[in-house]
């Protein structure tokens, strides 16, 4: 390692909302800009320190194409600063720190704000390709005539609108939607569905008690919602956390990708949220400068791909390249935060982290090793606190920074699987 | 204003081709007015005009596209000693116009076309009304109306008799009864201007369409024009129905908004002639009134104190572009969303996330408002969002150039708040205090940099009202008091510097007005009647509805506050502590002297309970007598206050008591009001009340009413 590491010097995240609920009528950009603000106002520069602003963002809202500018000048960064947005599916926000640790180690940029965001709620509908050639025909048409004409051409089919959403989770290459991928991974690792539901109630029960002793509000900034009803108060917690979840109750659901005989439920999943997380990266000495100390060291970086239908073994093959690249064994992390897409799939990349099989035939080499469940999403994972797919990426790091300095420092895993196939596996280091 | 141009070089006039261009370069004049050396310059013009047969289209234009005149000359209004005077310069300008107008009868093929960007007010404006066509600079600086009516005034340079032409009766009356100045959207959207383009593009575009190269052509009237302009009992009816709006608003104490209801529904009707004429008789008597003296001095007042934000050698203190407000209640809420809506990036700190969401939502609302109106653009209104932002952490303030802090009015948990803010903030960030009743020089205390703070009074909404009281502490360096001032003006807030004295101005003059209207109750004067008298006296509301809107608890505290300060003159401090303690706060508990609930709040039947009964009962039962005594309670402590050196002139105490109460702006404030009155009558009807038996039977009745030594004097000059 260089004697002057990368840091996350600070962080902050607003809470995760369930899509449709709290954050439903945000916008990317104005979500975006308040965490940077946030941000901004807690440490020591002033906007125009910040060399540039690099944001997450996988369904980029259609009128804010480059989100990341919009973000960075409602943020109130200088006009003069460049911004850009990231897409890596579920890993943007890591990609956008991945993109700040670039632009630093270029020697480009000193001060790099990353933000993840996304506020799934206003992904649109879309018309398809009928209905948006039969609007160019009536928009081209000029005579009355000619427009009467254009205007029966319309079909009632054509107004059925395809759901961006729905589209945007279903990955082109493999044909299948995030859930079915999971449902893959369980047939063939051997994951039952109890073991999933017992998963899922396990992140609700880590994610209620770390909200009650106030380990989660320490990364957290309360939000007034956009449109909040005059009287209503602040979102200040993940509101997806479900405190009277049972065993039980999480049995009773369907299967949702695959009826009759699937595995995952919306119970066992991560659910489609909304939420926006901000970080800033610099070197560690440019931080002690300003008297800040920093979250935690950015130690080791590594991106891999997979089979796309098996995208949820990506953590495993990623993991694999930054403990090659670093030295490091699994057994060496004091703190794991692993995304949980779907308890089936987190599942699967545990077995396939011990599993000499699946090393020989991946690299080539020993398996990583057990996961420690004690220290592993140790405050509950996204199947309780949410999945907002641009954020996330920067939502693990934050987490697994604070986490490592409410353990006194050590080595932390921040790794997710990400749709398409790939996986992103980034180190922390304590910083104290 | 320097010393007078040459002769024909205020308004220039050449010739181009076929085309002739008017300019009005005034270059004596930072930003041109219609003065009498304009006056001139146009007359010379149009005479040429007149006399020249060589041109085909007029272009009048302003020194560049960002410039117009901004009306007539206030210095020349104020000037006017009689209706004599008045009326020689109405009918000049009348005059000067209709000229203008009848160039229109030659015969050509190009036209009269003003190109108009930044001010184009009074008559400014009513000069474009007697061309063809007003092209308008699309910029944010352009602003177009008639606002006369603010004077006391009316438009009587043929406004008020060709904008209802243009636009019609209806509209008209809207734009002149308000006098607002319009931005250039708004100006088109209302008719007054005929096409927008970009500044760039505004004098080439002008001059094209006064060469007749490019159409253009004013909106018509269409039906309109047959229906209501032109049909009598349409305009009687437009006409009745905008005397009993002025009345219902103004009280009957402004004569210009009646007499523009008055004369502006027919004006399309009658003949120009005629019309100018009625305008000219109004404005003739209006121009001379003490109302239109009184009102243009509130108005100077208001642009003298906007040099208060620079230093005496001119220069402008660094612009505080982000404000931290500590303590998100009433007044902390609404100075942070009146900033933020205004342009200033602010971070508001309070301990309780409620408080905090509720002053947001506050400002989102606010913001939905003017969205609603078209005030604002959406891009516009998300910026004024961004621009607030609320925490629970005060460290978070690190960046602020100023603080104004809004918390609970005691001295201890204050003082902490600044020591502690002291901690955070960098070393030339500003400390302010809102504080309405504690010393700035107390909470100077032990701070480190004492001098960077001053007290920043604002009033209660935060949004309507203009004024801003900044306190000079003992300690409080000039370059704070410039920077709070510059602040106050950058929210759009009138400053007027005042002394460090308990109550400040505004307060300590208010406190005996309320103070005797509660002993006046407490002695047998009817609720009702106390309300009446000052509303016809031309206070905006009643002493008791004022109480209600500033809640008992807060007046309580004030009062307390004067009582332990001043003494008994300034009352007891607790004639309302039991209805306080029945819960009776005035209009936010929704129980006052009014029942406030949905619709119009009415006065209880039983208002008169809520202060205990006096022995002594008073002889006042008209409501010239009950104003009387109010007002001579608030003329004997303004001229203690005047000598008090509480703040630097006359104007400057009438000018903050105007904004701060709305104290009847047409009578010019206390000392404006007791000057017309005759000093002398004014001791002595002090003198008269000090012996009236209800006064003589309260503690500290006589001494509110006894006139300090410095009015004394004045009475006796």
């Amino acid at each position: 390692m260089s004697g002057d590491p990368l840091v996350l010097a600070a962080g902050v995240r607003t809470p995760l909302a369930r899509a449709g609920g709290a954050f439903a009528k945000e916008d990317a950009g104005r979500l975006g800009a308040l965490v940077a603000r946030e941000l901004l106002a807690r440490a020591p520069w002033r906007p125009d320190e910040v060399d540039e602003l690099v944001a997450g963002c996988v369904g980029v809202p259609h009128d804010q194409a480059n989100v990341g500018r919009v973000v960075a000048v409602r943020a109130g960064l200088p006009t003069s600063t460049p911004a850009r947005t990231v897409q890596r599916n579920c890993a943007s926000g890591m990609e956008a720190v991945d993109c700040a640790a670039m632009a630093i180690e270029s020697g480009r940029a000193r001060l790099v704000l990353c933000v993840g965001v996304e506020v799934m709620s206003r992904y649109p509908l879309c018309f398809g390709e009928a209905a948006t050639a039969w609007f160019e025909r009536l928009s081209r048409a000029k005579s009355p005539w000619s427009k009467l004409a254009a205007f029966a051409g319309l079909r009632p089919s054509m107004l059925a609108p395809k759901v961006a959403l729905l589209e945007g989770l279903t990955d082109p290459l493999s044909g299948l939607i995030m859930g079915r991928t999971a449902e893959l991974l369980a047939r063939e690792w051997s994951i039952s569905r109890e073991d999933a539901d017992r998963f899922a109630l396990r992140s609700h029960e880590r994610a209620r008690a770390a909200r009650d002793s106030g380990r989660l509000a320490r990364e957290i900034v309360p939000v007034l919602p956009l449109e909040a009803r005059p009287g209503a108060g602040a979102l200040s917690h993940d509101d997806s956390i479900r405190d009277g979840q049972t065993l039980e109750a999480l049995a009773k659901l369907p299967p949702w990708f695959e009826k009759p005989d699937g595995r995952v439920t919306v119970g066992n999943s991560c659910g489609i949220t909304d939420g926006a997380c901000a970080l800033l990266v610099c070197r560690e000495s440019f931080a002690r400068a300003a008297g800040v100390a920093p979250l935690a060291r950015l130690v080791g970086r590594a991106w891999s791909g997979c089979d796309p239908a098996r995208m949820g073994l990506g953590p495993v093959q990623a993991t694999a390249r930054l403990l090659r690249d670093t030295g490091r064994a699994l057994a060496d992390m004091d703190v794991v935060e692993i995304n949980e897409a779907f308890a089936a799939q987190v599942l699967a990349c545990e077995k396939a982290f011990d599993s000499a099989a699946h090393a020989r035939e991946h690299w080539g080499g020993a398996p990583l090793g057990q996961l420690d469940w004690s220290r592993t999403n140790a405050n509950g994972g996204a199947i309780a606190l949410g999945h907002p797919v641009g954020a996330t990426g920067a939502r693990l790091l934050l987490t697994a920074a604070h986490e490592l300095a409410a353990r006194g420092g050590g080595h932390a895993l921040a790794t997710l699987c990400i749709g398409g196939g790939q996986g992103g596996a980034f180190l922390l280091e304590g910083a104290a | 204003m320097s010393a007078t141009p040459a002769p024909g070089t205020v308004a220039t006039l050449s010739f181009a081709g076929e085309l002739a261009t008017l300019t009005l370069a005034a270059p004596h004049r930072s930003l041109p007015v219609i003065d009498l050396a304009m006056l001139e310059d146009l007359e010379r013009a149009v005479a040429e005009l007149e006399r020249r047969a060589d041109w085909q289209g007029l272009l009048v234009r302003g020194r560049d596209e960002r410039t117009f005149a901004a009306g007539a000359d206030l210095d020349a209004i104020e000037a006017i000693a009689d209706e004599d005077e008045a009326r020689r310069l109405v009918e000049r300008g009348q005059a000067l116009h209709s000229r203008f107008e009848d160039l229109r009868a030659r015969e050509k093929r190009g036209r009269m076309v003003a190109a108009v960007g930044g001010a184009c007010a009074g008559g400014a404006y009513e000069l474009c009304l007697a061309l063809d066509l007003v092209v308008a600079a699309d910029a944010p600086g352009t602003r177009i109306g008639l606002p006369e009516v603010k004077l006391g005034i009316l438009p009587a340079w043929g406004g008020a008799t060709r904008l209802p032409r243009r636009v019609g009766a209806k509209k008209a009356l809207d734009i002149i009864l308000k006098g607002r100045l319009h931005a250039a959207k708004e100006a088109l959207r209302a008719g007054m201007v005929d096409r927008l383009c970009a500044p760039e593009d505004l004098l080439r575009i002008a001059a094209e369409v006064a060469r007749g190269e490019r159409g253009l052509a004013r909106r018509g009237r269409g039906l309109g024009a047959l229906l209501v302009d032109k049909n009598p009992f349409a305009c009687a009816m437009v006409a009745g129905a905008a005397r009993r709006a002025v009345l219902r608003s103004t009280g009957g104490h402004y004569q210009a908004p009646l007499d523009i209801a008055r004369i502006v529904p027919f004006a399309a009707l009658a003949s120009r002639a005629d019309s100018l004429r009625a305008e000219s008789e109004a404005a003739r008597r209006l121009a001379a009134s003490p109302t239109t003296r009184n009102l243009l001095r509130v108005f100077r007042g208001v642009e003298r104190a906007k040099k208060l934000g620079s230093a005496a050698d001119g220069a402008r203190p660094a612009p505080v572009r982000e404000l931290g407000v500590v303590g998100a209640g009433v007044m902390g809420a609404g100075i942070a969303g009146a900033a933020a809506r205004r342009g200033v990036a602010v971070r508001l700190a309070d301990t309780r996330q409620a408080a905090l969401d509720s002053a947001t939502t506050a400002h989102r609302l606010e913001l939905d408002k003017r969205l609603r109106a078209r005030r604002v653009e959406g891009h516009e209104a998300r910026a004024a969002l961004d621009r607030l932002d609320a925490t629970l952490d005060l460290a978070t303030l690190r960046h602020a150039d100023a603080v104004v802090e809004a918390i609970v009015e005691q001295l201890a948990p204050k003082r902490e708040l600044l020591a502690r803010l002291e901690q955070h903030v960098s070393a030339d960030c500003l400390l302010a205090t809102n504080t309405s009743s504690l010393s700035v020089g107390e909470l100077q205390g032990a701070l480190a940099r004492p001098e960077r703070v001053v007290g920043l009074h604002f009033f209660n909404p935060v949004e309507r009202m203009p004024l801003v009281e900044v306190v000079r502490g003992e300690r409080t360096s000039d370059a704070s008091v410039a920077r709070a001032a510059a602040l106050a003006l950058s929210m759009e807030k009138t400053p007027v510097v005042v002394a460090d004295v308990p109550g400040f101005l505004v307060n300590r003059v208010l406190g005996p007005y309320l103070d005797e209207a509660l002993a006046l109750l407490s002695s047998g004067v009817p609720a009702a009647l106390l309300d009446a008298a000052l509303r016809r006296f031309g206070m905006p509301m009643g002493p008791l509805e004022l109480l209600d809107e500033v809640g008992f608890d807060v007046a309580a505290h004030a009062a307390r506050t004067l009582a332990s300060a001043y003494g008994a003159r300034m009352g007891p401090g607790d004639r309302l502590d039991a209805a306080i303690a029945a819960g009776a706060l005035g209009r936010k508990s929704g129980r006052g002297f009014y029942a406030h609930g949905a619709g119009r709040a009415r006065l209880r039947a039983d208002a008169s309970a809520l202060v205990a009964a006096l022995g002594a009962r008073s002889p006042l039962a008209d409501p010239d007598a009950v104003a009387a005594r109010l007002v001579l309670a608030t003329l004997a402590e303004a001229f203690r206050c005047l000598e008090a050196r509480v703040v630097e002139s006359e104007d400057d105490l009438d000018l903050a008591y105007v904004l701060g109460t709305g104290f009847a702006p047409f009578r010019g404030g206390p000392l404006r009001h007791a000057r017309a009155m005759g000093l002398a009558r004014v001791v002595d009807e002090l003198r008269r009340t000090q012996d009236e038996p209800d006064v003589r039977a309260r503690p500290g009745g006589p001494e509110r009413f006894e006139p300090c030594p410095l009015l004394l004097s004045l009475a006796d000059r």
